[in-house]
């Protein structure tokens, strides 16, 4: 076995580009470990304490630098992981000509240069943020923080600052807006429209906007707060600015609110001011008290999909409620597919890529089966005592940090959760495999595709030991998306796995199956 | 705030390329910048370098 690094001096590339190059490291024939990585103080440890040390990296390399660091089972195999990495690193130039000749270094000379900037877009790592992001809110832009692992204090001093000068500051860990239009990060391709929507749910804003450009509405603005907005600590100063900048915007005329029960006091200041405006608000606290809602003079919707209904029907001047609201599994269909298992076979695994999608599973999950365990924090639901080993009725986010930490978000690189697929087929008593796909900007470019591969070889490993398994999914985007929701859809039907329209009704299904 | 509503969007994107990208590719106005930790990534030069602020 061998250690062999190359320095670049004088590189830098983004770190979602750098774990997809890591990546590709790996795959080379004779490769044990690889990290393509920029050599910061940080990742310099990193790099050690991972056995990828050399004296070269000690005496050659700076932050500024990129270490190209392989671990492999001989020098000859080392060397042509190292040139093959090269070869990728000059073949990557085809969108790179996307941003210009001119590409400034500084967020300084970004504004002396480009007229009427008001929004700035932030996803460097986390303990740089509040440096820069005080200069974009002394500059008079709003903010968008794609970033996590900004500190509580900081959070609480941006949005306070902001709030003093009438901006916004989206996040941190915003993965998703819509503003005036235009998608940010990982949001959807969705029809402009009537219907704002202020959200501290990534996944579930995606949902939601979705869903409602599906049942033929549209989108005024999106707004993500970032999940700690809701906190006491914070006191959902963004989620209580931008609902009131929606209930304020002309071209807004239903809004909805959609975030886990935030703490008390957040709720009752978000509550009445959504009471006193003219305008419906459609309130959707993921597994909160609907009553609450219905008593504040909102609409309470308990899923995601009844969220986007009710919307849809208030902007068109219906009632909120419809005959389309109710959730009700099919069946015939529950029928057929429970005749597939085996006696053993009790068990769902639901392996998700999207956050708010999980956890609005484990709320419809919730009365309906018993013994589920997750790796989120729900209720009285049991944590996993393992995250890679699942238990009885099992429902995992495999975008939470244990699975993140130096890789990339399942939504960009399934393939944690792929093997994950397979491995559960070869668990007798696992009856149903759930799975979301998020389609949109950035998320990856054939989900339906990917998760395809391990479907077919998750279903072959169950035949061999005479067990059928059922495929319950969800895909959230629409036709617009680039990867097109209709060709995803087709091609996972095509295979007999059943998809369904909404996560809502994924669940109510599944909850159906394994209650009977 | 409802002013940013209002305007277009003209966007200053720090960070990861990809997100500057899909926005020029649907005719946003965009700047990326092409960001690097300050003082090379050195916390202990990084914080004298705050206090010169």
């Amino acid at each position: 076995m061998v250690i062999k690094t190359h320095i670049l001096k004088n590189t830098f590339k983004d770190s979602v580009y750098l774990m997809r190059l890591s990546g590709t490291v790996r795959e080379f024939e004779g490769v044990i470990e690889a990290e393509v990585i920029v050599g910061t103080d940080h990742n310099k440890k990193f790099l050690r304490s991972g056995g990828l040390w050399t004296d070269e990296i000690e005496s050659e390399a700076g932050a500024n630098d990129l270490i190209i660091a392989v671990k492999a089972e001989d020098e000859d195999k080392a060397d042509q992981a190292i040139q093959g990495t090269l070869d990728e690193m000059s073949k990557a130039v085809d969108r790179e000509n996307l941003l210009g000749d001119f590409i400034p270094r500084t967020f300084e000379t970004a504004l002396q240069n480009l007229s009427g900037a008001n929004l700035a877009l932030l996803s460097i790592p986390g303990r740089y943020v509040r440096r820069e992001a005080d200069q974009v809110l002394d500059a008079g832009l709003h903010l968008m923080i794609f970033s996590d692992n900004v500190s509580l204090e900081d959070e609480v001093a941006l949005k306070k600052k902001a709030l003093e000068k009438d901006l916004l500051v989206m996040g941190p860990d915003c993965g998703t807006a819509i503003i005036n239009g235009i998608p940010l990060a990982f949001a959807n391709e969705v029809r402009e429209g009537k219907i704002g929507i202020v959200a501290a749910a990534g996944t579930g804003l995606q949902e939601v906007s979705s869903l409602i450009h599906n049942f033929g509405e549209g989108i005024s603005q999106g707004i993500g707060t970032g999940g700690r907005d809701i906190k006491a600590d914070v006191g959902g100063i963004t989620m209580l600015q931008g609902l009131k900048a929606l209930l304020a915007d002309k071209n807004t005329e239903v809004v909805v609110i959609i975030s886990k029960p935030p703490d008390s006091e957040v709720t009752e200041k978000v509550l009445e001011a959504a009471a006193k405006s003219k305008k419906p608000v459609v309130v959707n606290f993921l597994g909160g008290d609907l009553e609450q809602v219905r008593e504040a003079g909102c609409e309470p919707a308990g899923t995601l999909k009844e969220a986007a209904q009710k919307a849809v029907n208030l902007s068109r001047g219906k009632d909120a409620d419809s005959a389309d609201s109710a959730l009700k599994a099919d069946s015939e269909l529950v029928k057929k597919e429970k005749a597939r298992f085996r006696d053993s076979q009790k068990y769902l695994r639901a392996l998700y890529s999207g956050g708010t999608l999980a956890y609005e599973l484990l709320v419809l999950l919730e009365g309906k089966v018993d013994s589920v365990y997750t790796n989120l924090g729900y209720k009285e639901v049991e944590k996993l005592a393992d995250v890679y080993k699942s238990q009885d009725h099992t429902v995992i986010d495999f975008g939470e940090d244990e699975f993140t930490q130096g890789r990339l978000h399942p939504m960009i690189d399934p393939s944690l959760r792929n093997s994950r697929i397979v491995e559960e087929a070869k668990d007798p008593e696992t009856a149903v495999i759930m799975l979301d796909l998020v389609l949109g900007y950035n998320a990856h470019h054939d989900p339906a595709g990917s998760a395809l591969e391990a479907i077919k070889e998750a279903r072959e490993t169950a035949e061999k030991d005479g067990r059928q398994l059922s495929f319950v999914t969800t895909v959230c985007g629409t036709d617009e998306d680039v990867q097109n929701r209709g060709e995803q859809v087709a091609k996972l039907e095509e295979e007999g796995v059943l998809v369904f329209s909404s996560n809502a009704e994924a669940a109510v299904f599944t909850a159906e199956l394994l209650s009977q | 705030m409802e002013t940013l509503f209002d305007q277009e969007l003209v966007v200053i994107n720090m960070g990861l390329e990809d997100f500057a990208k899909t926005l020029k590719e649907r005719g946003t106005r965009v700047m990326h910048v092409r960001w690097q930790p300050p003082a090379q990534g050195d916390a202990d030069l990084l914080s004298l370098l705050d206090k010169l602020k």
